[in-house]
């Protein structure tokens, strides 16, 4: 592992968290895992070295109570802080994951989510389980990230070259306009308010004081009756809920949501 | 000016702490939401309104099997009457009342607990959303609910 690795709780985690025993720094470090940080930032966060880090997320590994996240070439290259391929005329290639964990059975049936908040019937309260995950389990120790690729402006082509290489392509390119994006995940917008505050339960409460500033009509008209503050499945596809939501998230946070709430289009 | 996050999970933490109390730490918290349509009631619940720095409503309820379970580790064994679960959600409302105003002092005014079971006699107006945290304890369900008005955020 290099600590640039993202991981996530899984599943089997939620199943299992009651009957996990573990000391309370090695509680810190695991709930710290979600799935937006950098293992080297989870350890930071988790007042850990990277060298207390190391064993104990691999600890966690062998147990399947996290896994890790994959990410998108745009993410890995924000991450890195690398200028995006597009915006320099190169061609970028939709959703690459370029970290796929190695997976002992990827077309293994995913597992059920924990069971989430039911709204309680005063007898016999219904429970909803949301729909499964769609990232298969890591198994095994995922390989490290690549080295950094190199961006930079493409090269011209000769006047004269007998042949194009494949590597230059001579698509039009689009000018540096924001790209489009696809729909807002509900999850990476409560991740991303989380993650400004250091500490969970307050971090919640401010993705709460956030949607006190979303009309409750624009997220009923697109189905959304509830957030589920952890692992939230839904995903925003009206521009104008999007508008309200990023709206309200700047103005509680004073932060603007980053383009990672967005899947790719 | 509005209650920071730190304080408003003081309503949480504080029922949390009288909970664990009264089960030896056997509460768990299960993942929390927010709700846009509708308000979550239990068997019993016990609602205080505030106003002041934040204004609102917090209150917690819960299964009757969830208020059995505290009566019997508070007294002795036996069925718990529909006064034992009343008194026993009536405990955790005032002592969720008592240590706000303790820390909160002139800033926020609470109303007198309202003490209800099933579904409030009167009618409490649904906030933009409210943020539900779910705990559990020996597999009975309890929840502790805050609605804060619209314009606490303006």
């Amino acid at each position: 592992m290099t600590g640039t690795e993202i991981f996530k709780r899984t599943p089997a985690y939620e199943r299992e968290a009651r009957d996990i025993r573990l000391h309370a720094p090695q509680w810190k470090l695991l709930l710290a895992f979600d799935g937006q940080r950098t293992l080297a930032e989870v350890a930071l966060s988790a007042e850990a070295s990277f060298a207390e880090a190391l064993p104990l997320t691999q600890k966690f590994l062998d147990q399947g109570w996290i896994e890790e996240q994959p990410i998108t070439l745009d993410q890995y290259l924000k991450r890195s802080g690398a200028h995006d391929l597009s915006a320099v005329g190169g061609s970028v290639p939709p959703a690459v994951v370029l970290h796929q964990p190695r997976t002992a059975a990827p077309s293994a049936a995913p597992t059920a989510k924990p069971v989430n908040t039911p709204l309680p019937a005063p007898a016999a309260p219904a429970i909803v389980a949301p729909p499964p995950a769609s990232i298969p389990a890591a198994a095994t120790i995922p390989p490290p990230l690549p080295p950094l690729p190199v961006i930079s402006k493409p090269v011209e082509p000769p006047l004269f070259a007998a042949a194009p290489t494949p590597e230059v392509k001579t698509a039009p390119v689009a000018p540096a306009a924001k790209a489009p994006h696809g729909p807002m995940k509900l999850n990476a917008v409560v991740d991303f308010i989380t993650s400004l505050v250091g500490n969970i339960s307050l971090g919640q409460l401010l993705v709460y004081r956030v949607f006190l500033r979303v009309p409750p009509d624009l997220l009923l008209a697109e189905d959304i009756a509830s957030v589920h503050l952890v692992n939230d499945t839904s995903v925003i596809k009206s521009e104008k809920l999007q508008k309200a939501i990023a709206s309200a998230v700047d103005a509680v946070t004073k932060r603007p949501l980053p383009d990672s709430v967005f899947a790719p289009a | 000016m509005p209650l920071h996050e730190r304080d408003i999970y003081y309503f949480i933490d504080v029922t949390l702490t009288h909970l664990n109390k009264l089960t030896g730490n056997e509460i768990v918290l299960r993942d929390p939401t927010i709700e846009f349509q509708s308000l979550v009631f239990s068997a019993y619940t016990g609602l205080l309104h505030l106003k002041g720095g934040v204004d609102g409503f917090v209150y917690i309820t819960a299964s009757q099997q969830f208020l059995q379970f505290l009566f019997n580790a508070r007294q002795s064994r036996g069925k718990a009457t529909e006064e034992d679960c009343r008194e026993a959600i009536s405990d955790i409302t005032a002592t969720m009342a008592h240590q706000v105003l303790k820390k909160f002092g002139n800033t926020l005014r609470l109303s007198e607990p309202r003490i209800f079971s099933t579904v409030p006699d009167d009618p409490i107006e649904m906030p933009p959303a409210v943020f539900v945290q779910p705990i559990l304890w020996r597999k009975e369900h309890a929840y502790i609910v805050l609605g804060l008005a619209s314009a606490e955020t303006s």
